[in-house]
């Protein structure tokens, strides 16, 4: 990447803002790349400092690996592949100035997502107004995609307020002890908040009793009254809908006060807490892809994640495995590599009309984009963390070898 | 030292800068057709959108010392506002806009209008309340229909076509609101307005006896800078088209707003703006290319660096070479004669002053008991009494700077009881400190000129001005007119109260023991000129100590102790009244 | 509304205390700062979260007992703020600028935690964390009582050390009124940069509580600024006390909510109050 060049760049075309200067500062890099073996540069944000980087990093990670391994194949059409990256800070309007600028100003030949809902939105909302294809990695709000060009590699389905629970509830009935009274307590963070409300509806129908039903802002610290509640209300199993670290903390809360819920599902719980926490164990959430067979099974797969693995600690971070996040933005890369392979150019409406019409293979299955808001089968699974790690328990055929879901 | 608040001396047309400036604003709106990369207008728009922000945080804030740290609970209103009109009630957006910047401001007045009045919530109890009211507005937004939870989507609105594109719509927009902050910011500076809040900031309870309707004044700067941020917020809404109570309503506006504030220098107009170029330009320059974590703790050093060196922000750096001008032409007329009067002491006219039965008390402390007096036009009555008698409370409670506890006042037929002392400052009566309490980041002319503008002469600026080098002649504070407060000594410290008292053109003076600390050579030269204020027609009461002054000035004297009035009569007799005596000595040790 | 039974309610109660406990100590090196030398110091936050996560170091990597680090970070720490507080001292900063200048360093620690653990969520596993009393059928968590222990107590050491000692006394005429201070023969010098040094200590202190108490990542050190804010200007600047009664009054309300109504109305009652108790009473909470 040679960032040090656009740097020197951007520094003299900033300088001439706003002055009447302007047709000096235009960047030399405007020029198409034709037939010309000049790499093709694709161009994203990532929340590499502030609130959302935790993650961030993870995305990240995938996307260095998935270059190497393109390029190392040869490229894309031929030609070498260049990840423009910048840092949007987790700022979503800081986001939408850093894609117009990779889209107007480095104009990059196609774009990948960032992370998180907002920044996706106004990433979208950029695409929308240039035309470009807009493939995504872990989007949380199916009904606010509304961008014809965009293509979501986490593969929540079109309604996983319905849909998700569904296959919850479908795995703990095949358990030994289906619950009977359920309690819902759940942020209200937008990605979250849709899919609890979505799951008290279709516990009702499926004739659970619910017995406690609570909301806490997010940002909330004090999670000691919310446990004591739970306990009071006695139920056979809690969702939790939970973001980031929420879930340990009401998981902290309740066992200092003697509890530990006889079932417990999270929603978006941070994946390596709750697998290194005392109050994880039977933890149960969701995933698209595990580090086991039969996920593992297929070859690509195995391979990324065991360079994952080993980048991942090399990186520092204190959890290396391969799951939701990591395994969507390894998706997001396959897809666009798909379109682009597919359509045989980089023209998007061509790239976007092939992904439409076809099914793409990746890591998690093959997914397909003809639903509503180009989303295709809600393909989440049930997984649970058994022996501090994450298993897939349901449904059957992806569980891990002899693994099912366990309750207390 | 930053330039002075209060109007330049030429008209905005024929200011230097005016014409550069015009075309710069005409270069950025047509900035959208000049054909460049649209992401310069996205980064512009940020730009625009934390001047609006910062800028008008400084309205109150710099200006007025009030450190709000809620300026995201307005804004928040504003994003709100406009985000459920356009996208719930299908609004067409130009149309929320207003209605944003309405709702900020209605709820900064009643904010305000409570809050200005309780005296003690200031400094940072002002800036608490109005983070409180940050977290209170963030919860009812959350729990209610507003929001409620999903976050308000605004992909459906249509944005309005001003530019080529909806990017370049959304940064005139915001150029638009920002020259309109920046000129309203202005605006404000140079008027009585900002001239008022700017004694706000540094000494509140004087300026308001000095004449300043502090509470007026405060409550529109307010409602002003909350609609304002009301106005930035509603735009923001359709740039970020996504709005959710944990982006909106963080502690990163109201923090923001301080540091880019701060930065470029809280005590001039365009200060925030500066600021907020700085380090809007200092984020994004850090996006790429360097480590993302060495460019932010760059910026985190940058910023530290700046301040350091450039204490008073990067503006008040730059303008602090040229200091203000302050020269008129050689003083043309002298000081307005006023018919010379000597009043007879005899010649009992009616009463300018009444005072009956007031009394004043301090959580039960009697600091004034039922004193009843009456003063006459062109007379100087001294008021005496021992240490703790209650002579400068009596000064404070006639001039308004304490309320009355019980009792009545009357001046020149008008009760002043209940009124607030910058009404009383109006009537006519202007008053002077023991301990001078001049505004300290004001010059000596400053100083004056504001209460020739704001006391009961009630001048305009320019006359104002005028008017103020006239009473630096006659206290001979005139080649220290440029001067600031703490570069005077004692003496000319208290000629600048003086000074400040006259400029209000009273027709009575109180005067606190103004010659304490002086020499006796000083001491000379202030009873003269208080004997020529007199003989200007004014009438005096003075608190004083230093007998010879008392015995060359006063007509009449009164005597008070323990808050009561135990004497009154020329000075003579006063002083051998056998109860005056043991007062200030005590009782003899026999008989 | 649900009536909640006793048993909720008090145990809702105690840990509305426990948190309002972590605020005080979080706010109490903070006010003391800004009360007596004039400085709102935002690297406070930086160096709270330094300190939890060394501390998190310590114990996780190096396998020391959490709360032996409370022997080792307090004194580094009290190193560091003498020598913040020269390096500030030669410049003259005002209120104002002592924010800006904070908050910069505040940022360049938060990088730098960033780049040595990384953003990712850290968490202090220590058998601390396991262990509790009962209280009848109440729970008291032995982190969280340590927090409150080391709070109160040092709030009111403190509180005693300024109301009795020649030290605590000499700190408060030099607030009041330095230069009249000074010709009584206080080094105003030393004595700011002794303050300067207990506040960073007292940050290494509640860092160590944090980490006992909670999960690290680095973009938190600005989450607490607002409640701790407000815990320190309700309690007044300077003191000592203060700061953990109006941190308490923060916690409980907000616990009580929570236990009889929905928790996403909990921020409403506890800064309504403020509110209301601030126009009522503004000088009610002051020690």
């Amino acid at each position: 990447m040679k960032l040090e060049m656009k740097l020197a760049q951007r520094m003299l075309s900033l300088l001439a803002v706003p002055l009447a200067a302007a047709a000096v500062c235009l960047a030399p890099a405007a020029a198409t790349a034709q037939a010309s073996k000049e790499p093709i540069r694709i161009g994203s944000t990532l929340a590499l400092t502030g609130p959302l980087s935790a993650t961030a990093m993870t995305h990240k990670l995938v996307g260095e690996i998935y270059i190497e391994q393109l390029n190392a194949r040869g490229g894309l059409l031929g030609r070498k592949v260049e990840w423009q990256l910048k840092d949007d800070q987790s700022k979503a309007d800081l986001a939408r100035t850093l894609y117009e600028q990779l889209v107007t100003s480095d104009k990059v030949d196609l774009l990948m997502g960032p992370y998180a809902t907002g920044a996706i939105l106004s990433a979208m909302g950029v695409a929308q107004r240039y035309g470009k294809v807009l493939v995504h990695h872990t989007f949380g709000i199916p009904s606010l995609a509304k961008y014809d060009m965009q293509f979501p590699a986490w593969s929540l389905g079109p309604t996983p307020g319905t849909t998700v629970p569904n296959t919850l509830f479908d795995a703990l009935d095949a358990s030994a002890n289906p619950p009977k009274t359920i309690a819902i307590v759940t942020s209200k963070f937008p990605s979250i908040h849709f899919m609890s409300l979505g799951g008290r509806e279709v516990a009702k129908k499926r004739g659970l009793k619910e017995v406690l039903f609570l909301e806490w802002e997010f940002g909330n610290r004090d999670f000691g009254p919310i446990a004591a509640r739970i306990k009071d209300a006695n139920p056979d199993m809690v969702w939790m809908g939970d973001i980031a670290l929420e879930g340990n903390m009401l998981l902290d809360a309740m066992r200092k006060i003697d509890y530990t819920p006889p079932i417990h599902f999270h929603t978006y719980p941070a994946p390596g807490p709750m697998t290194k926490s005392p109050d994880g164990g039977n933890a149960l959430s969701l995933t698209i892809f595990e580090e086991h067979p039969p996920f593992t099974d297929n070859k690509v797969a195995a391979d990324f994640v065991k360079i994952f693995n080993e980048r991942a600690a090399k990186a520092g971070l204190p959890d290396t495995h391969v799951e939701v996040q990591a395994a969507a933005s390894y998706s997001a890369w396959q897809i666009l590599e798909a379109g682009v392979t597919g359509a045989g150019n980089l023209d998007d409406k061509a790239i976007a009309a092939w992904l439409k019409k076809n099914k793409v293979d990746t890591i998690q299955g093959k997914l397909r984009f003809d639903g509503p808001s180009n989303y295709g089968d809600d393909l989440m699974k049930i997984k649970q963390v058994q022996d501090g790690n994450w298993v897939v328990v349901w449904p059957k055929e992806f569980a891990a070898p002899g693994a099912s879901l366990k309750t207390k | 030292m930053s330039p002075p608040p209060g109007r330049p001396k030429e008209g905005l047309a024929s200011h230097p800068a005016m014409l550069p400036a015009a075309l710069a604003i005409a270069l950025l709106a047509a900035l959208p057709w000049l054909g460049l990369p649209a992401f310069y207008e996205s980064f512009l728009y940020l730009v625009c959108h934390w001047t609006i922000l910062a800028v008008s945080w400084n309205i109150l804030s710099g200006y007025s010392g009030y450190f709000s740290f809620g300026h995201g609970a307005f804004f928040g209103v504003g994003m709100y506002a406009s985000a459920y009109l356009a996208a719930n009630l299908g609004w067409p957006f130009l149309l929320t806009l207003a209605p944003a910047a309405a709702l900020a401001a209605l709820l900064g007045l009643a904010l305000g209008a409570v809050v200005f009045r309780v005296k003690a919530v200031r400094g940072e109890l002002f800036a608490l309340l109005t983070l409180a009211v940050t977290f209170v507005v963030a919860t009812v937004v959350l729990n209610t229909p507003i929001d409620g939870g999903p976050g308000v989507y605004l992909h459906s609105v249509a944005v309005p076509e001003i530019g080529p594109t909806p990017s370049s719509s959304l940064y005139l927009m915001a150029l638009a609101g920002a020259v309109a902050t920046l000129a309203i910011a202005w605006r404000i500076f140079v008027a009585r307005l900002g001239i008022g809040l700017f004694a706000i900031h540094d000494d509140e309870d004087v300026a308001e006896v000095m004449g300043v309707p502090t509470y007026r004044y405060k409550l529109v700067a307010f409602g002003t800078s909350c609609a304002l941020a009301g106005l930035a917020g509603g735009i923001h809404a359709l740039f970020v088209t996504y709005v959710t109570v944990a982006e909106t309503f963080n502690i990163t506006v109201p923090l923001t707003v301080v540091l880019m504030s701060v930065l470029g220098g809280v005590r001039h107009w365009a200060g925030p703006a500066v600021g907020a170029l700085a380090i809007t330009s200092l984020h994004y320059f850090f996006t790429a290319g360097i480590d993302p974590l060495v460019g932010r703790a760059a910026v985190g050093a940058i910023l530290v660096a700046v301040i350091l060196f450039m204490p008073q922000g990067i503006l008040g750096f730059l303008l602090k070479r040229r200091r203000p001008q302050a020269r008129p032409a050689a003083s043309t007329a002298a000081v307005p004669a006023a018919p010379t009067r000597r009043a007879a002491p005899s010649g009992r006219s009616a009463p300018l002053l009444q005072v009956r039965n007031l009394s004043k008390s301090f959580k039960g402390v009697r600091a004034l008991d039922s004193v009843s007096l009456d003063v006459y036009p062109g007379e100087i009555l001294g008021l005496l009494g021992p240490n703790g008698s209650g002579k400068s409370t009596f000064i404070n409670v006639v001039s308004g700077h304490f309320p009355a506890s019980g009792g009545d006042i009357q001046f020149e037929g008008r009760d002043l009881v209940g009124l607030p002392a910058h009404r009383i400052a109006r009537s006519g009566i202007a008053r002077t400190y023991q301990i001078p309490r001049p505004f300290a980041h004001m010059s000596v002319l400053q100083n004056v000129s504001l209460v020739a503008m704001f006391g009961g002469a009630a001048l305009d600026q320019r006359r104002a001005l005028e008017q103020a080098w006239q009473w630096l002649d006659f206290t001979g504070l005139r080649d220290k007119a440029g001067a600031l407060p703490d570069e005077l000594n004692l003496h000319q410290r208290k000629f600048l109260e003086l000074a400040r008292a006259l400029a209000a053109r009273p027709r009575l003076v109180l005067l606190d023991e103004v010659l304490s600390g002086l020499t006796p050579g000083e001491i000379n030269d202030a009873i003269e000129l208080i004997r020529r204020i007199r003989d200007r027609g004014a009438t005096i009461v003075f608190v004083e100590h230093v007998m010879r002054a008392v015995v060359a000035l006063a007509d009449r004297v009164v005597v008070l102790n323990h808050g009561r009035l135990i004497a009154e009569g020329p000075c003579e007799s006063v002083m051998k009244d056998s109860e005056v005596v043991r007062a200030y000595l005590g009782a003899p040790a026999h008989a | 509304m649900t009536l909640p039974s006793l048993n909720l309610l008090l145990q809702s109660i105690l840990s509305g205390i426990f948190i309002g406990a972590l605020y005080g100590l979080i706010g109490l090196g903070l006010g003391l700062a800004w009360g007596l030398l004039r400085q709102i110091n935002l690297a406070h936050f930086g160096l709270l979260f330094l300190g939890a996560y060394l501390s998190y170091h310590m114990a996780t990597v190096w396998g020391i007992d959490p709360l032996l680090t409370l022997l080792v970070i307090p004194p580094l720490f009290f190193v560091f703020g003498v020598v913040m507080q020269w390096l500030l001292a030669r410049f003259e900063v005002s209120p104002f600028n002592s924010l800006l200048i904070t908050f910069g360093i505040a940022v360049v620690m938060e990088s730098a935690i960033q780049a040595v653990w990384t953003a990712d969520f850290r968490r202090l596993e220590s058998h601390y964390s396991q262990m509790r009393f009962t209280v009848g059928s109440l729970y008291v968590p032995v982190p969280e009582l340590l927090t409150l222990v080391l709070s109160a107590g040092i709030a009111i050491l403190i509180w005693a050390a300024m109301r009795y000692t020649d030290l605590g006394k000499a700190m408060r005429a030099m607030a009041e009124d330095a230069p009249i201070a000074a010709a009584f023969g206080i080094n105003q010098k030393g004595l700011s940069l002794v303050l300067a040094g207990i506040c960073a200590a007292l940050a290494g202190v509640a860092g160590i509580c944090l980490a006992l108490t909670f999960t690290l990542t680095p973009s938190q050190i600005f989450a607490w600024v607002g409640v701790v804010f407000a815990a320190v200007m309700l309690g007044g600047l300077g003191s000592a006390i203060g700061p953990l009664v109006a941190g308490m009054i923060i916690g409980v309300s907000e616990a009580i909510t929570m236990a009889v109504a929905s928790p996403s109305w909990a921020p409403i009652v506890s800064f309504s109050l403020l509110i209301l108790v601030l126009l009522f009473r503004p000088g009610k909470i002051r020690a």
